[in-house]
């Protein structure tokens, strides 16, 4: 088959395997760069910003005590070598003790992990159906009843805080309807509130721009032609439509899974008691437990970046498919 | 209005009767057709001329029922093609119309395509939902058909996507796409607007071919009257939503009745004018179609306005087997030999 030689289909990342290698190593670059530049952050906000070793001391350690901390930290050592020491130790995966937990920090974070990640997954999946498949039904009839009951939902969503949309599904679900547990994570039913609370206001999003999208694309001079053909709208949409805004709506999905990760589940997590990595952050905030903060917020951060690549290959498969079909 | 005459019995081809389509918008009711009639023969070529918004384009579409699909449209007469009216029909019952009995073919090559689907596929895809062909077969009969619009090694190109092809060949795509199921009636759309002058040229003679071979009717939508003679046999005028003037083409260059008509003839640029020919514009603007015209919408543009243009629409007179004009002073103005004011009309 002819590969068609015009500027869009002879991007320098073609379909080729060569390329696709290259482009993962460079992202991987990219991310590693990123995550550096996290590490550093957290760094110097903890070294820089008020005294070390007041910051790792239990809150009712004396003077005496934080003083034998810092010695023991080598904090009294030079900045910079403090600073590469700090980087050696968090890339060779030691994160520090928990002084909470008394165990390593990261095993803390290990064992919170699975929980975040079952949540995202449980609700982006959840999302997806909302937002896509509302998103897409709602676009190809605009002003249908279909169309303004999710168009009223997802923008009703969007306007309150999630925390606060997790609290009225418990008031309601939990409380008043007794269905789903409260908190925690009792058996299987414990995922669906804090599941439905991520499909619905991460939904919403993708649904607002799902929809407009497929308004828009709807609009098209194409979309005339395909009918004057004589194909009902449902054949226009699927054959002719989603072609179009396939793509976008993926990158669109995808992106919502990235933003996850980028915080907007820890606040849900928190509210649930879910015992991922967002509920972690927050009791070892509370705990003054700086190891297990800090590696929590470096693991939540490799799992943005390497979502961030994972949309990225998933754009660039659908785009040469999509190219080359 | 009737066309040409048809054989006893056997009604026409088209017969779009009383027409009117007005659209609900925001800004109020906007009548984009008003009263338009006509017929239409088997094999027969109609032309539409008229200004930009004269409701030529939506009293085509209307044919077909397609409207855009977000719009709030009401649709009143009756548009009968072999005798069955299209607006009464079922959406299912106008599928089958649509591409497989009436094509069409658009003003813009350039967005006329899905951009992410190979142009043969576009063409295979209506024969394959009408003719209920195979997936071989499709394919087959559009590489033939490519080949007989003009694509150069039709069965290689038939994979690639629409953006490696220029504007000329995307319109030949659409006419194969538009011609696919062998229609009984083609209707273009502005098909050359969009095009250089050398690419209209081809495209034309393409769709004269193609309707002679295949034995189709055409309507072709146009503000070109060098496309009206080079294509129909006769040509509807069209102003603010309503038909002025119908009539053979060769009356429309020597007998043309409505001063609408004439204005517009005014407008073409010919060898033969010398400088002191300036080409002369009509005065003014058309009405706006949200509000209600009682008499004749080109009066207040009308150089030869009586009191009675503004307060009563005219009806269409017959001036011939077929030819009409829907102007107060029609027949007086039929009646002059040769107009003083037709510089076209000079040796
Ligand atoms: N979907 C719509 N909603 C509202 N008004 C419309 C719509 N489509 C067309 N119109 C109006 O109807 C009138 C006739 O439009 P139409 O497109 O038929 O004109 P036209 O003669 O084809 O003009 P052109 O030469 O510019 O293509 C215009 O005033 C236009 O603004
Ligand atoms: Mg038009």
């Amino acid at each position: 088959m002819p590969t068609p030689q015009t500027p869009a289909a002879g991007r320098p990342d073609g379909p080729a395997a060569g390329g696709l290698v290259l482009l993962i190593l460079r992202r991987l670059r990219d991310g590693i760069i990123t995550l550096a530049l996290v590490v550093a952050v957290i760094f110097v906000l903890t070294n820089l910003v008020g005294d070390p070793a007041l910051v790792y001391a239990p809150v009712d350690a004396t003077d005496e005590e934080v003083e034998r901390l810092a010695r023991a930290f080598g904090l009294d050592d030079p900045f910079l070598q403090r600073f590469a020491e700090y980087f050696v130790d968090v890339f060779t995966g030691d994160f520090g003790d928990s002084h909470w937990q008394k165990r390593p920090a990261l095993n803390a974070v290990f064992d919170a992990l699975p929980n975040t990640i079952m949540l995202t997954l449980a609700g982006i999946a959840g999302a997806a159906v909302f937002g896509i498949i509302g998103g897409i039904m709602a676009g190809a009839r605009p002003g249908s009843v279909f169309d303004r009951v999710n168009n009223l939902t997802s923008v009703a969503a969007l306007s309150v805080p999630n925390f606060w949309l997790g609290l009225l599904l418990i008031v309601v679900f939990s409380l008043r309807l007794g269905l789903f547990p409260t908190s925690g994570k009792l058996g299987w039913s414990s995922i669906v509130l804090p599941a439905a609370t991520v499909a619905i206001v991460h939904g919403g999003r993708i649904f607002q721009l799902v929809r407009s999208a497929t308004v828009e694309e709807m609009s098209k001079p194409y979309v005339l032609v395909a009918r004057s053909k004589g194909f009902p709208r449902r054949t226009v949409l699927w054959r002719h439509v989603l072609r179009n805004t396939g793509l976008t709506t993926a990158t669109i999905a995808g992106w919502e899974y990235v933003r996850l990760w980028g915080g907007a589940v820890f606040a849900i997590e928190w509210v649930f008691a879910w015992p991922g990595i967002g509920t972690l952050m927050i009791n070892a905030a509370h705990r003054q437990d700086f190891f297990v903060l800090q590696a929590a917020v470096i693991i939540a951060g490799a799992f943005v970046v390497t979502s961030n690549l994972l949309v990225d290959l998933m754009y660039r498969a659908i785009d040469n498919r999509v190219k080359a079909s | 209005m009737t066309g040409a005459g048809t054989e006893a019995g056997a009604p026409p081809l088209l017969e779009v009767e009383d027409l009117s389509v007005s659209f609900n918008t925001r800004r109020g009711v906007v009548r984009a057709v008003d009263g338009l009639s006509y017929t239409l023969d088997r094999g027969e070529a109609l032309g539409i001329v008229g200004e930009s918004g004269s409701g030529k384009t939506v009293g085509s579409l209307s044919i077909l029922r397609l409207f855009g699909l977000f719009d709030d449209v009401t649709v009143t007469g009756a548009v009968r093609f072999e005798g069955r009216d299209l607006l009464r029909l079922s959406e299912t019952e106008m599928s089958r119309v649509r591409g497989g009995q009436i094509g069409m073919i658009f003003q813009d090559p350039l967005t006329s395509l899905n951009p992410v689907m190979p142009v043969g596929e576009q063409v295979a895809e209506s024969l394959r939902f009408h003719t209920g062909a195979s997936r071989d077969a499709a394919r087959r009969r559009t590489v033939e058909l490519l080949d007989r619009v003009g694509i150069p090694d039709a069965a290689n190109r038939y994979h690639e996507l629409p953006h490696s092809f220029s504007g000329g060949m995307r319109q030949r795509v659409m006419v194969a796409i538009a011609v696919a199921c062998e229609p009984k009636l083609l209707i273009a759309d502005e098909p050359t607007t969009a095009l250089d002058v050398t690419v209209q040229a081809q495209i034309l003679l393409l769709l004269d071919e193609l309707r002679r071979e295949m034995g189709m009717a055409l309507i072709v939508i146009t503000h070109d009257f060098g496309v009206v003679a080079a294509t129909a046999d006769r040509v509807l005028v069209m102003y603010a939503a309503q038909p002025m003037e119908h009539c053979p083409t060769d009356h429309l260059f020597q007998r043309a009745n409505h001063p609408y008509t004439e204005g517009l003839l005014r407008l073409v640029p010919r060898f033969e004018h010398r400088a002191h020919k300036r080409l002369r514009p009509i005065e003014g603007q058309p009405p706006a179609l949200t509000e209600p015209i009682a008499g004749c919408p080109f009066e207040p543009r009308c150089t030869h306005a009586v009191d009675r243009c503004a307060a009563e629409r005219p009806p269409p007179v017959r001036l011939g087997p077929s030819h009409h004009s829907a102007c107060w002073l029609a027949e007086e103005r039929a009646r002059r030999e040769t107009a003083p004011d037709k510089p076209w009309e000079q040796p």
